[in-house]
Formats: structure tokens, sequence, C-alpha cells
């Protein structure tokens, strides 16, 4: 399946196509249909299709896999930080998040940063339980 | 829209029937993809966009792979 020339074509091209797909739903997904949870997983499709058409080293040469653990680490304890302010705040006098805009990217408040976490984290542990799966944690 | 939502329903009920009853498991699996498919459509039907997209990345796409890498690991590689 690697060496067939029409998977690799079409790949190089799709897979970027994908990921801007992705992207542009984690950074509507307060204002529109989305969300992190549903873009980050398109994201890690992307990085499967890649890992299945261009090998796990095309793969590993872009991510290192401990640097994407400590990413996603990081990413989780500012979303708890963030979403800890929301707790907190919610029965009190403190701010809070606006209502969003249709179609102004910047008017939810903290709800677009939570969103572009939860997508980092989502596509990083999709990709790594499928590479856990695949190839047996090697 | 009534109708077509009828024809996706009974169809979504003959489906979860075939996925146990089909004898070949790659077949299964096939059928289980249609059927998160149809379930997405159903969903758009249903005034829920944002469940769709998720139902179409995870249901079709990676509960699908990952069906597929085990029937692989299960039969062993025969090349």
């Amino acid at each position: 399946m690697k060496n067939d020339i029409v998977l690799r074509e079409v790949c190089k091209f799709m897979i970027p196509a994908i990921q801007l797909y992705a992207v542009y739903i984690i950074l509507h997904g307060h204002i529109s249909p989305g969300g992190g949870f549903a873009g980050g997983t398109i994201l890690s499709c992307s990085f499967i299709i890649a890992h299945l058409v261009f090998g796990r080293d095309y793969v590993k040469s872009k991510f290192n896999f401990n640097l994407l653990i400590k990413i996603m680490s990081i990413c989780l304890i500012i979303y708890g930080i963030i979403k800890m302010y929301s707790f907190l705040t919610s029965g009190t006098h403190l701010p809070h998040p606006p209502i969003g805009v249709p179609g102004n990217i910047l008017s939810g408040g903290f709800i677009l940063p939570l969103n572009i976490l939860v997508g980092i984290i989502v596509a990083c542990v999709m990709y790594i339980v499928f590479d856990l799966f695949m190839e047996g944690g090697k | 829209m009534e109708l077509f939502s009828i024809i996706m329903l009974i169809s979504l009920i003959i489906f979860s029937i075939a996925v146990s009853v089909v004898k070949d498991l790659l077949a299964s699996v096939i059928v289980f993809m249609v059927y998160s498919l149809i379930m997405a459509i159903l969903w758009q039907q249903l005034n829920a966009p944002d469940l769709a997209i998720t139902e179409a990345a995870v249901g079709a796409g990676i509960t699908t792979l990952l069906f597929i890498i085990a029937i692989k690991k299960i039969r062993g590689d025969k090349k």
C-alpha cells in the first residue's frame, strides 16, 4: 500500500485540506456547529491517513511522541485552570463569558481558547491511541 | 422529508440486524460503518449538526479503522 502512486499523490493535497477544515471547525466551534472534540477528531484522522499512506517514520519525523505528550499535558493543565475560573465564578459577580455573535470569532470570551485546547488534546490522544493499537507501543 | 427519515430509520433497523447476522467480520465492520454514516445524516435531519460532524468523524472514521486493525491483528500478517 505504501508504494501506490495514486494514493500518495491524492493524499499530498487531501491531507492539508482535511487539516484546514479541522482548524476551521475548531476556530468556529462556539458560533457554528462543531467544536473542539469534532475538530480534533478530524485533525487526528489526517495524521492517521499520513501514518497509513506515508509510513510511521514520516509522521515520527514530524512529531516527536515525547513532545506530543508534553504538549498534551500542558494543554490539560491550562484547560483545568481556565475551566476552574468558569466554575468558581458562575454564581458570583465576577465577569461572565459573553454570548458570541455569529460571524465574529473573538466574541466568545474564553470559549475560543478552551476549544483550541480541547482540539489539541483530542488530536494528540486519538493519534497516540491509534499508534499504540497499530504498532503495539514499540 | 418525513418519508426520507422513515426510509433511513427502517434501513438503520435492517443494518443493525445485519451487523450481528453477517458471518464475515470485515463485511460486518463495513455494514457498521454504513450504519454510522446514515446515523450522521439522521442527526442532521434532527437539527443536530454538531452531533452529525462528531458521528461522521468518530463513528465512520476512527471506530472503523480500529475495528479493521483489530481484525488484521487477529488473523495475523498473511502477506
